[in-house]
């Protein structure tokens, strides 16, 4: 029995042996850090890390078990792996004695491997507690005594007359005036019955050396804020509109710790229960800041060693003053005044169509390009049909010509085509076709000097009817009298006389009635919502189904393992919509319109020159 | 880019352009690229062209002598004008080079035998 067991020990260290060795090289080719025989202050924990579940927090209550210090930990995104840093040697090899093939802090219980490492990797990064404050952030400790925070929170409790309110994480309670969540704001023009409390009044004195260069010395405003343990707060910044510069708020009965994020700078800040935290100037409108949703904090001690600490209950009395106009500060990123002001001589429509279209347009045809030009190769028989109308000898603009399809139709003729997207361009041209790249609203082409232009599946693309009423305009410019167009759009309606179009046809789960369209939706919707990364501002149609709206986000599904989607901007055309806008266009008349397979077509002449460009 | 193409090529469209036409061309590699001569067809196409721009061309892709700097009047039976000019049209393949504004400069890239005559969005 009892070799037995000695032999169990042997086994069991043989295997954390070979494990070790698996995990160190490892680290060595991820991040150049050697092992080191004798013992640092450095430890890697490697087999657990961000990766597979471990937290600081439980990190350092295993090492804490240990009874060694430890100054710094180093947690990396995505690694399954982590390092300590401790105060010294003696408490390194405390921890690693007691972890090292004992602490069960892996998956399911799994125990940990340490080994001491001659440095900490330099992807590392500084400690978050070792950084400088953001510029204007002050946190005064002890701001309130002990008795004096007995009685805000009783003055707060016992006032019935504030407006009270439970939100998803926390309970809060207004004073002044209320602060609305939907709107991050507050109405100036409907104060509350019951102001900042009196019991409050004492404060205001003690930041007189402070509040000289502020833009208030006394709040009109109080939001309290209840936090239960486990609750937090996600980044924010104050609405810089609603409130003048700073804002005070101060942590009665627990600490916590407050990330403040300014891009990818991050400081951790420990707000002591009963201290003061000021923000003013950058602190208040150029960083975030927030508080995690977590039981425990990681926080520094005052030998300069990490520990955690578990939260309480705790509530923050935010004190600020209302601003009652725009904001004109320094820092225009998180500047709601400043973010929503709109050129004057630019509509908001006309802003947001540009960059609609450059990120759901230009940017996805260029990532979709060889895929997308495999499966454009047939040419529309009725585009044919128009191309071969044309004279011997005649000049043909393609406007929008993506692969350059229809450019060699006619082999009568010389067809010319242009494109926004260099990648669909490019298929063109090893073709040995004639094209160049522009934008269809200014057609670098001489005026009248074309004998047809064709533009297929182009104009739906453009975020709005003046946009799309230039684009014709530039078509009616380039013709020579005389000279004919023809415009397809893709239509709203995907069925006529009962009949699906081509591209409804195709939908085949649906056509053998496994599935419904409604179903389609539901699924694409919940994908949809599984991809965070997208600020989707527009309803995204579900492929090969009715469209429900007129100007959508039509989703690309690649044909690699990843199965990126992108999604394309399209404003789909109403019937008599096309003719409409070719009315706009006094140079040209209507010589035919017709609906091909969910499209709305137009051929149109050119009866005049243009007076001049618009 | 074939220098029938390029026959009909404008910057015009930049803010204060007034003619934007012709371009001037660079030309800093070339292909050849042999094609079926069919006099009619170039017969047909050159009132369609810019003569200005097809003499300039010429000039650039070093054919200056091949081309009168006056078009002529008729050309039906100039068979040998008409080859020339099919070359110059339809052979010559500018595959690196620039097209130049020429009344503001913007130079507008040729690359890969493809102009970029995209324009920012302040340019227009």
């Amino acid at each position: 029995m009892h070799v037995e067991q000695q032999q169990q020990t042997v086994n069991n260290a043989k295997k954390a042996d070979k494990k070790r060795r698996r995990c160190l090289a490892i680290i060595k080719s991820d991040c150049d850090v050697s092992p080191s025989d004798t013992p640092t202050v450095y430890l890697a924990i490697l087999n657990v890390g961000l990766s597979n579940g471990l937290t600081e927090e439980s990190l350092l209550e295993a090492a804490a078990q240990t009874g060694g210090s430890v100054s710094e930990v180093a947690m990396l995104t995505g690694k399954s792996y982590c390092f300590l840093v401790c105060c010294s040697l003696e408490d390194s090899q405390l921890v690693y004695t007691g972890m090292h093939n004992v602490s069960t802090i892996g998956q399911q219980g799994a125990v940990a491997y340490l080994s001491y490492v001659k440095a900490l990797p330099t992807l590392a990064g500084k400690s978050e507690w070792n950084k400088p404050l953001p510029s204007g952030l002050i946190v005064l400790p002890d701001f309130v005594s002990d008795a004096e925070e007995a009685t805000l929170l009783r003055s707060i409790a016992e006032d019935g007359r504030s407006y009270e309110g439970t939100l998803k994480h926390r309970h809060v309670k207004h004073f002044g005036y209320e602060f609305l969540y939907g709107s991050n704001n507050v109405d100036p023009t409907k104060p509350l019955e019951q102001s900042v409390p009196t019991a409050c009044g004492f404060l205001w004195p003690r930041l007189e050396s402070f509040s000289s260069s502020w833009d208030w010395s006394t709040p009109d405003q109080l939001t309290v804020n209840e936090y239960e343990p486990g609750h937090g707060i996600p980044p924010h910044v104050d609405t810089h509109s609603a409130f003048l510069d700073p804002i005070l708020s101060l942590s009665l009965q627990s600490d916590v710790v407050m990330d403040f994020r300014r891009g990818e700078a991050q400081v951790q800040v420990k707000l002591p229960r009963r201290s003061l935290l000021i923000m003013s100037g950058e602190a208040r409108y150029d960083w975030t800041h927030g508080i995690k949703p977590k039981h425990i904090d990681v926080v520094p001690t005052a030998t300069g060693s990490l520990t955690t600490q578990v939260r309480n209950k705790r509530t923050s009395l935010t004190f600020r003053r209302l601003r009652r106009g725009n904001c004109n500060c320094s820092y225009p990123t998180l500047c709601d005044s400043q973010q929503s002001k709109v050129p004057q001589e630019l509509s908001t429509l006309a802003d947001q169509a540009v960059s609609l279209e450059q990120q759901n347009v230009h940017e996805v045809y260029d990532k979709i390009a060889n895929h997308f030009s495999e499966t454009r190769h047939s040419p529309w028989p009725l585009v044919a049909q128009f191309l071969d109308s044309f004279e011997p000898e005649s000049v043909v603009l393609d406007v929008g010509c993506g692969n350059g399809k229809y450019l060699g139709c006619n082999a009568h003729i010389l067809a010319i085509g242009c494109d926004r997207s260099q990648g669909l361009l490019a298929v063109g041209q090893q073709k040995g076709q004639n094209v160049f790249r522009c934008d269809c609203l200014s057609v670098p082409v001489r005026s009248s000097s074309i004998d047809g232009c064709i533009s297929i599946a182009v104009i739906h693309h453009l975020a709005s009817a003046d946009r799309r009423l230039s684009a014709l305009r530039e078509m009616a410019r380039v013709l020579r009298p005389g000279g004919r167009a023809l415009v397809y759009v893709w239509a709203k309606e995907q069925r006529r006389n009962d009949r699906k179009s081509a591209y409804l046809r195709q939908n085949k789960a649906v056509n053998k009635e496994r599935t419904t369209e409604q179903e389609q939706r539901q699924k694409q919707q919940h994908e949809l919502e599984q991809r965070p990364q997208d600020h989707v501002s527009l309803p995204v149609h579900t492929n090969r189904t009715e469209f429900q709206q007129q100007d959508v986000l039509v989703p690309w599904k690649t044909k690699d393992e990843q199965r990126t989607t992108f999604l394309r901007y399209y404003h789909v055309f109403e019937e008599n919509e096309l003719e409409k806008l070719v009315a706009q266009v006094p140079e040209v008349e209507l010589t035919k319109s017709y609906y091909d397979q969910g499209n709305h077509c137009v051929i149109f002449k050119k009866i005049a020159v243009c007076t001049a460009r618009p | 880019m074939k220098l029938s193409t390029y026959n009909f090529l404008t910057s015009m469209a930049i803010k204060g352009v007034k003619v934007g036409f012709p371009l001037k061309l660079t030309i800093s590699k070339k292909e050849l690229v042999e094609t079926e001569f069919n006099p009619t067809f170039v017969e047909r196409l050159l009132p369609k062209l810019d003569w200005s721009a097809v003499y300039g061309a010429a000039q650039v892709a070093e054919l200056a002598e091949d081309i009168p700097a006056v078009q002529p009047e008729s050309i039906v039976d100039n068979e040998q004008l008409l080859q020339k000019l099919h070359h110059l049209l339809f052979e010559i393949d500018v595959l690196e080079g620039q097209l130049e504004c020429p009344e503001t400069g913007r130079i507008f890239p040729i690359t890969d035998g493809i102009p970029n005559m995209l324009l920012n969005e302040d340019e227009v």
